[in-house]
């Protein structure tokens, strides 16, 4: 078992550093799953997450220049680890003026996920950084907790509305309530809402557009074709968990989209180009 | 006394104090013939600062002659005295400084802009003289750099972060950070930034070693350091025996002494062996061998998560700190933790670990009332200020 | 369904409409006064007045005339009501209360009387925010009788430098005593802290100093307790005028600017800490 990669464009670097950081601030622990092609950060929807589950994709030829691994086997040739996405994050942010960095898994007073850079300096060696971050082995025989969530078979999907102003919207709401509903139809309108003994407050965005799955028919999920495009799909859910999704989102994406299981489930889904992030947030009575 | 303090200097005292303010929470004022002497030492006494003003830092300085006169006051409100330190350049024209001993008051007064007049009247308490045994021109091994880099070194360790190990070779610094539990080393994230000697204006090593000190007061320092632009020089001797950081120019001086962890015998071994192995050329970086990093185990195998780490693969590191810890338990008794006023080089037999020397006070200090209530002897932890009780 | 298209027949059940088309023009001035929950609305046709209380000792009230409201309509002499001022803070500032030029929330606020919520329709960038929050039947609000006939001492300032004092206060100490006088020290502020006093001394001929009109020397303590949420109207504003009257009272009055530059007002009314007999 053995993972080495080498990131030395800046620009890779600080993309690679934001989608760690945007991960820091869903969860405090995480799986990191490493293929030859990818590298998954997964968490599950157990009740410790507050029934919350995230799966974020990334490909790792869009980030790395150099990249090598040997999986436990040549048939299971991956590596997953359990590691704190906060501590990956600062080691990353205090090396972004790095010539290079390298990212491997060592084993040292643990195993590791050791981070390795050359600072720039005004002398003509170079500054030498490494950041050991413990990181726990995952048995194979616990891998099946960490594959890919299926595609819920959801009532409404549609596109988010910039999640800056969706960012606004929700920060003040949770200063007025704990529970937050979200609804959505087929005719492009979503509805943020609250309702406490003080005030009620409904956001009405309009014109999102719902994404066609559909047509490309392969889902197994999707809208039913006979669907009233005006019926509302709502879920009310801990309005912490939308904040903290919002919160950690450093860029927009270039397509943002929201599934409404009724009742059920808000399955939000990000991409920004090379990288997926899926989020679950279960409903709450 | 009575002095005054103008133009940018005012900024420069007002630093300062900031800057103590991260040692202790009282402020030692001593005006002496030399200049006026600011010091504060923190509550266990293992951490020491000192900045002295020289007459010539004022633009007025009188003290009665002949007349030894010391007072102490919470640094918080002296602090306070500068609040708007980003602002203070713009709006205090003029500082002026007086002691007044018979209503045990010392006035602070701020001429500020558009004519607005500031006074504060401290009360303050008598004091003992305050001041640590150091012999800068005796240590082995001194640095000097720009506070630059420091402050570049400090950013990559979290602002929690209490303790660091600096070591030394003939060529390079390394700094990691501490952890000093074991039982936390599997969850700790460990740091450790090499630096090479010609980042340094002044490198020179006689004793290849390592020292453990608190981060908190050197950040102290580094806060005064940085604005003044002065360079920081650094000494440091055995594991045990205070390090200093110091600042200086033509009208100021400004000392921090931090007492060190006292090494137990094996991890001093350890760290003087890693020392001294010739670090890797920096070109090595690049071409590390990636079967050396091989994790010895096939999860596939293991009963559980708990067990899923085999014992830790024989690297020397490793197997020696853990038989530390072991040795560590059976060796600390109570007896050992007390009355140890001067500390010894360390023995091989195996002295009391993990142990900040705190003591470097004690031959100056009067054996006075005050000295039942300091914590002064047989301190673990160095600097256990306040905040280690949130921990 | 954006602002503009609201139905007309809805408005005339209101008894009070009034439309901004930047509601930082209200929730700014607003801020100035969030010290405590409840905020007594009440508005007549030369504006709306909102008045916030700490017990007894401590009024601050927000005026906004009627001119700054692009649309202002009231059925009766006098309307009002009482909210809870936070969320309604939090309800003008839904989408952010972005002060980057060119993005304003328009806002258009409605009541229909007793026992019927305060609804806002608030709108930006196409996305309209509908909060309804509960209104209670109004308290009277306590008459300080603070006469300016009774003005004993006067003094206005550029805030700028009242800032500072401020910012700076001694907070261990429990009161802010205030001297103003002909003479020396003319306009003093004092605090009396844990590690000693400290007095900030403004002379009458500083150019911080737009009106000096001290007829006789007055010293009197106020709860720092009480004083400090008016540095938040301190913050917002750009002139101040420090009054007291011949029984001690101070009344603060702040002048703030808006973003549009029009001018609204802020007061404070604070008694004198009773424990000190007046010189």
């Amino acid at each position: 078992m053995k993972f080495r990669g080498k990131i030395i464009d800046v620009a890779c670097l600080n993309h690679f550093t934001r989608v760690i950081t945007t991960i820091s601030k869903l969860t405090k622990m995480c799986v990191l799953r490493l293929t030859p092609l990818n590298l998954f950060f997964v968490l599950s929807g157990k009740v410790a997450n507050g029934g919350v589950s995230m799966w974020c994709e990334l490909s790792q030829e869009n980030f790395f220049d150099e990249f090598q691994m040997e999986g436990v086997s040549p048939e299971d040739n991956e590596i997953c680890l359990e590691v704190t996405p906060e501590n990956l994050s600062r080691a990353l942010k205090t090396v972004q003026n790095a010539r290079a960095v390298k990212l491997k898994l060592t084993s040292k007073h643990c195993p590791c996920l050791t981070i390795a850079a050359e600072l720039p300096t005004l002398s003509s060696a170079s500054r030498l950084v490494t950041h050991d971050v413990p990181v726990e082995v995952i048995p194979r025989r616990l891998w099946h907790e960490f594959k890919e969530p299926g595609m819920p078979d959801f009532d409404v999907s549609i596109y988010l509305p910039p999640l800056k102003t969706m960012k606004n919207v929700i920060d003040r709401m949770k200063n007025l309530s704990n529970f937050l509903v979200v609804e959505a139809n087929l005719s492009g309108q979503m509805n943020l809402k609250i309702d406490t003994d003080l005030v009620s407050v409904s956001t009405h965005f309009k014109d999102l557009g719902n994404p066609p799955w559909g047509a490309e028919g392969s889902q197994q999920g999707g809208p039913s074709p006979s669907r009233d495009p005006d019926a509302m799909a709502r879920t009310r859910v801990d309005i912490r968990k939308l904040q903290q999704f919002l919160v950690g989102q450093q860029v927009n994406p270039s397509k943002a989209m929201c599934n409404i299981v009724h009742e059920r489930v808000v399955h939000l889904i990000l991409l920004h180009e090379d990288v997926s992030l899926q989020y679950f947030i279960p409903a709450v009575a | 006394m009575d002095c005054v303090v103008t133009g940018g200097n005012v900024k420069v005292l007002a630093k300062a104090i900031h800057s103590l303010s991260r040692i202790g929470d009282e402020l030692y004022v001593e005006p002496q013939e030399d200049g006026l002497a600011l010091r504060s030492v923190n509550s266990s006494r293992s951490a020491y600062a000192c900045f002295l003003f020289a007459p010539l830092f004022f633009s007025r300085y009188t003290i009665p002659i002949g007349l030894a006169f010391r007072c102490k006051m919470a640094i918080k409100s002296v602090q306070a005295v500068f609040r708007s330190i980003a602002t203070l350049e713009k709006t205090v024209e003029k500082c002026h400084i007086e002691l007044d001993e018979q209503k045990n008051l010392l006035t602070f007064t701020l001429h500020c802009k558009h004519g607005l007049v500031k006074t504060h009247n401290l009360s303050f308490q008598d004091s003992e003289s305050l001041q640590a045994v150091f012999d800068k021109d005796s240590y082995s091994n001194v640095f000097r750099s720009h506070p630059r880099l420091l402050v570049d070194t400090v950013v990559h360790f979290p602002p929690s972060l209490e303790e660091v190990t600096v070591s030394v070779s003939d060529d390079r610094m390394w700094v990691k950070n501490h952890v000093e539990d074991e039982t936390d080393r599997s969850k700790a994230m460990l740091t450790e930034l090499c630096l090479a000697s010609d980042e340094f204006d002044h490198f020179s090593v006689q004793v290849q070693n390592s020292v453990t000190f608190c981060l908190k007061e050197l950040r102290g320092l580094l806060v005064f350091a940085e604005s003044t632009g002065l360079p920081i020089s650094m000494y440091f001797d055995e594991p045990g025996s205070p390090v200093v950081l110091s600042v200086t120019d033509s009208v100021l001086e400004g000392n921090f002494v931090l007492a060190t962890l006292s090494d137990d015998s094996n991890l001093r071994k350890n760290n003087t062996k890693r020392a001294c192995t010739p670090p890797p050329p920096p070109d090595d970086f690049m071409n590390d061998d990636m079967d050396s990093y091989l994790i010895a185990m096939d999860t596939s195998v293991m009963p559980g998560p708990s067990a899923s780490r085999p014992p830790s693969p024989p690297l020397t590191n490793s197997t020696s700190l853990k038989q530390t810890a072991a040795a560590k338990h059976r060796t600390r008794l109570p007896s050992e933790e007390e009355e140890e006023e001067e500390e010894e080089a360390v023995n091989s037999s195996g002295p009391p670990n993990k142990k900040f020397c705190s003591l470097f006070f004690g031959s100056v200090l009067p054996p006075s009332s005050q000295m039942t209530t300091q914590p002064l002897t047989g301190q673990e932890v160095l600097a256990s200020d306040s905040e280690d009780d949130v921990q | 369904m954006p602002l503009s298209t609201q139905s007309q027949g809805d408005a005339e059940q209101y008894v009070l409409v009034a439309s901004l088309d930047n509601a930082r023009n209200l929730s700014n001035i607003l801020k100035a006064i969030t010290f405590k929950d409840h905020a007594i609305f009440s508005a007549t046709p030369n504006g709306l007045k909102v008045t916030v209380e700490d017990s007894k000792c401590l009024q601050a009230n927000a005026f906004i005339q009627s001119e700054i409201f692009q649309e202002y309509t009231i059925k009766e002499d006098s309307v009002g009501f009482q909210v809870n001022l936070t969320v309604l803070l939090d309800c003008l500032n839904i989408f952010g209360g972005s002060t980057a030029p060119g993005v304003s929330t328009a806002l258009r606020m409605c009541y229909k009387g007793y026992g019927y919520p305060l609804t806002l329709f608030l709108e930006e960038g196409g996305v309209v925010t509908v909060c309804k929050i509960n209104t209670e039947e109004p308290e009277e609000p306590v008459d300080f009788e603070f006469c300016s006939t009774n003005v004993t001492n006067k003094v206005i300032l550029q805030s700028e430098s009242l800032k500072e004092a401020f910012s700076e206060l001694d907070m261990t100490s429990e009161v802010l005593q205030i001297t103003m006088s002909p003479s020396q020290p003319y306009f003093r502020l004092s605090t009396f802290g844990n590690s000693g006093n400290a007095h900030y001394d403004y002379p009458k001929d500083s150019d911080m100093m737009e009106l000096f009109k001290c007829t006789k020397t007055q010293t009197n303590r106020y709860k720092m307790s009480l004083l400090k949420p008016s540095t938040k109207a301190l913050a917002l504003s750009c002139k101040v005028s420090v009054r007291t009257d011949s029984r001690g009272f101070l009344s603060l009055q702040y002048l703030v600017r808006n973003d549009d530059g029009q001018i609204c007002f802020v007061e404070y009314y604070c008694c004198p800490d009773e424990e000190v007999a007046e010189d």
